[in-house]
């Protein structure tokens, strides 16, 4: 096995197995978190048919993605505004009674490499207009999904020096699953805070049964919101992929207070971020705040004894597996290797053997020796030869298990969940040989 | 290189159906409008045509999208004893770096670590639009590389901005008879042997049907590319008939290798009773043997027996009920064929993107009283009050007229488990149909909630 260092620099030619996603698909998901706003994808078909694909099956729901369906000859001709303005206005002309809120406009490899200048577009639309450069040969799925957001603020947004004390704005990274953007929503809300998550997913794709679904991102913030956000006394990123989106709230209005967490898993993490809350409210927690505190610890002494002995491998996004190992670490588990899809400071921090980045194929080597995988999908297949290791699935995609938006692993009261669900596989593999 | 007429002349290919209805009206295949269209790429036609190679490794040279959502999303079911390689993906997953200065070492470094690590039958690099368009030669890196590890490694030249999945899969059938059919000739042939052409064995359609074609004394010689191997493809050209399976895209093959190699070619459906009957007696009779069409004659009878025995069940629960299908191209009268197989009325199907031919097609199964939809979306509803319709068969965003209108639902656009091909594929199909005429899960949603309650 050769020797792999946490570096930018590759260690191979290829990827083999790939568990790295592209910037584009990122910003497309940020996108659905804006109440009626139209993702517009700059780029040739397949780029927004593979990811309408990739959502539709990760969320069991039907997904609005459309594209600008750049062909060969204008790919050359064209400089981006015809493309655009072609695919705004058929889109709009086909569906009459489309009302979009914004234009979510990304671009992709081929239209980076062609060199478009997506910015004029808005001159020449009656409809909101927000664009963002997403290359797909550059960072990964979470940087698309900050950058988005970052965009969002910086265009959208409108400056300010008015503050509301009880206003707050989380900045969740994209790893989380719309029930968690919920739960943490609920937990400032039990602060009295106004809250408002960007991008919010929770209201968008957390499988709610409606009609006239997948034309429009059908829930999420209002465009309406995202102008106003820069009088909340409070900024939260939640992962360090979000700071530079916080920074751009910040420039909007320098009495925002900004405060950042590498992530909500865990004790530590969650009673850091309560404190914080405790703090700006001065007010105790809700009673079943306390009293979900109290289960996790409770979770964290039973499960010790089976995580505690065992091994770990844990793949993903650098925001995710941030707080996976942390969680992990803090009952004891032991974690051979963590496969990151890109490089990202943050992943410095982590404590295991080995953290790098690399694909599935990287991530195999280490199967061997360990207990337990937390991975996508995509290791199911390959942990099939094993008769004694398990899979937890995390991160995306998620093709084949139902409920994926309700799967709940932040603070107190998810940190019990994942940890009864990792205690409950390594039971299923140790002791059932 | 993909040139700009090679397109064109595969746009206009005058073998294929679609082609004969937009003749008069300028000729072609359709090509992309901005905004509008929803469906794959070339890329995504040619990865899907060849992905089913088990024995070849498929190395995509692009970035991270390309393969990154769509390795590991298609059940196309091998024999194949080696690595399976339908399931792994492999790609270049350029960097700025590369668009910059070229990816061709990139490119040659991969294919060797591929040669080393994997030791596949072949690679099939597929170029996609960044690389095309930055230009990089990767003819003859894959030409340096066959040279290199005396394997052959094919270049196929279908970026996603040429046009659509169509037009992909006719790309992928190029470079599959530039660079493979003709290679290597077969241990033995025999007068029965064919070329299965477009059936790429999703949920192992093919080995439904494959065991009686076997039975009857038929030899696929190769497939393009169910459960297909690239060694056999390669002998392609010894088969006496192209079979091609529910597919148009192809037909450009077909065609050509009747030209190159005098092979005729002929196109069938395994869907349902009926067509796989039909299916089976023409590919018998192309090969124009009167000893085997005898005998093909009593396999069929026996296999139909066999099934109408098992199908008696169904067809009694099934007795008077009405179905409406809401999904696109040939799917708009093959299901339907399949339905009506196990006694169940057709009322209506969606023609919204069919042919000329598929809708006559459509026309004949559903008879006179059968309503063709041109607008499902807005049809489907009326339709299923005017009916009395029991199920709607469509995609996932109609469930909720379904639930609306309390019938049962099934998702013909969902990612299938089981196989609905052939004559035991009727049998899942009548299976998956009583569980959903069973299921009291669409009137169970469809109660209103307290707080809707006057």
């Amino acid at each position: 096995m050769m020797e792999i260092e946490l570096s930018k620099k590759e260690h191979k030619p290829l990827q083999i197995n790939p568990i790295k996603h592209s910037q584009p698909m990122g910003a497309a998901l940020a996108f659905m978190g804006v109440k009626d706003c139209l993702p517009l994808m700059h780029a040739s078909q397949g780029c927004a048919s593979y990811t309408k694909v990739f959502y539709t099956r990760h969320f069991n729901e039907p997904i609005a993605i459309y594209n600008t369906s750049v062909s060969d000859i204008t790919a050359v001709l064209d400089g981006g505004d015809y493309s655009i303005l072609m695919a705004i206005e058929n889109i709009t002309k086909k569906n009459k009674t489309l009302k979009p809120a914004l234009i979510g406009l990304h671009t992709t490899g081929l239209t980076e490499t062609k060199g478009d200048d997506v910015r004029s577009v808005g001159m020449h639309i009656e409809i909101p207009y927000c664009y963002v450069n997403t290359p797909d040969y550059e960072g990964g799925m979470e940087s698309g999904w900050a950058l988005t957001a970052k965009s969002l603020i910086e265009q959208l947004c409108e400056p300010t020096t008015e503050i509301k004390q009880e206003k707050i704005i989380l900045l969740p990274h994209v790893s989380m699953q719309p029930i968690e953007v919920e739960k943490i929503k609920e937990l400032c809300e039990a602060f009295g805070f106004e809250t408002y998550a960007l991008p919010d997913i929770s209201t968008s794709l957390d499988g709610y049964l409606d009609e006239g679904q997948g034309k429009l991102a059908n829930g999420g913030i209002t465009v309406e919101d995202i102008q106003g956000l820069a009088d909340a006394a409070t900024v939260v990123s939640i992962g360090s992929s979000m700071k530079m989106a916080a920074k751009a709230l910040v420039e909007k209005n320098e009495n925002i207070n900004h405060i950042h967490f590498d992530h909500l898993m865990g004790l530590d993490a969650s009673d850091n971020f309560v404190a914080n809350l405790m703090k700006i409210r001065q007010i105790q927690p809700v009673p079943s705040v306390k009293r979900w505190r109290g289960r996790l610890q409770d979770a964290m002494l039973d499960c010790h004894f089976l995580t505690g002995s065992s091994h770990f491998v844990v793949t993903g996004e650098p925001d995710m597996v941030v707080g996976i190992c942390a969680l992990l670490r803090s009952v004891g588990g032991t974690i051979d290797a963590v496969v990151s899809t890109v490089y990202a400071p943050i992943l410095e921090t982590i404590e295991a053997k080995k953290v790098f980045v690399g694909d599935l194929e990287d991530a195999v080597s280490y199967f061997e020796k360990t207990d337990l995988v937390v991975s996508n999908f995509h290791a199911e297949r390959l942990l099939h030869t094993y008769h004694d290791k398990g899979l937890v699935i995390r991160g995306f995609p998620n093709y084949e298990e139902l409920g994926n938006q309700l799967k709940n692993d932040q603070h107190y009261e998810g940190s019990c969940h994942f940890l009864f669900e990792i205690a409950n596989t390594l039971r299923e593999v140790k002791h059932h040989v | 290189m993909v040139s700009r007429a090679k397109i064109k002349d595969l746009m206009n290919e005058s073998a294929c159906s679609h082609n004969k209805d937009k003749q008069a009206k300028g000729g072609g295949c359709d090509k992309v409008k901005p905004g509008l269209a929803a469906g794959g790429c070339a890329f995504d036609g040619a990865q899907i045509s060849l992905f089913p190679y088990a024995d070849a490794v498929h190395l995509v040279h692009g970035p991270q999208t390309c393969l990154g959502a769509s390795w590991e999303t298609r059940e196309t079911k091998t024999s194949y004893t080696g690595r399976d390689h339908t399931q792994m993906g492999f790609t270049t997953g350029i960097t700025t770096n590369d668009v910059i200065f070229g990816g061709d070492k990139r490119l040659s470094d991969s294919i060797d670590y591929v040669m080393a690590e994997y030791k596949p039958e072949a690679i099939f690099v597929y170029s996609t639009c960044v690389t095309a368009m930055v230009g990089d030669d990767i003819d003859m890196t894959c030409k340096l590389g066959s040279d290199k590890h005396h394997t052959p490694i094919i270049p196929v030249h279908a970026p996603g901005f040429v046009g659509g999945k169509n037009l992909g899969s006719r790309l992928a059938g190029e470079a599959v008879l530039e660079h493979l059919i003709g290679t290597k000739e077969p241990e033995f042939t025999t007068p029965y042997d064919i070329n299965l052409i477009g059936d790429y064995n999703v949920t192992g359609d093919m080995w439904q049907y494959l065991p009686i074609l076997e039975k009857i004394g038929v030899r696929v010689l190769s497939s393009l590319s169910g459960d297909g191997r690239v060694g056999d493809v390669r002998t392609a050209h010894r088969a006496k008939l192209n079979v091609i399976v529910c597919a148009k895209s192809l037909v450009t093959l077909c065609r050509k290798m009747n030209e190159q190699y005098d092979i005729p070619w002929i196109s069938v459906s395994f869907y349902g009773k009926r067509d796989t009957t039909f299916a089976i007696k023409e590919i018998v009779k192309a090969l124009g043997d009167s000893a085997l069409i005898e005998k093909a004659d009593k396999i069929l009878a026996e296999e139909e027996v066999k099934l109408e025995e098992n199908l008696k069940y169904y067809k009694e629960i099934f007795a008077g009920k009405k179905a409406v299908l809401n999904t696109g191209g040939n799917k708009a009268w093959s299901i339907a064929s399949g339905l009506q197989d196990l006694g169940i009325e057709v009322v209506a199907t969606s023609i919204r993107k069919s042919t000329e031919d598929d809708i006559a097609k459509a026309k004949e199964y559903l008879g006179e009283n059968g309503i063709l939809m041109k607008t499902p979306a807005s049809q489907q509803a009326k339709v299923i009050d005017e009916k009395g319709a029991d199920i709607l068969l469509a995609g996932g965003r109609s469930l909720y007229t379904a639930i609306k209108k309390r019938i049962s639902f099934i998702d013909v656009n969902q990612e299938k488990k089981t196989s609905y091909g052939g004559y035991d594929g009727l049998l899942n199909l009548a299976q998956d149909l009583k569980y959903a005429f069973d299921n009291p899960v669409f009137a169970n949603v469809a109660k209103p909630a307290p707080w809707e309650v006057s």
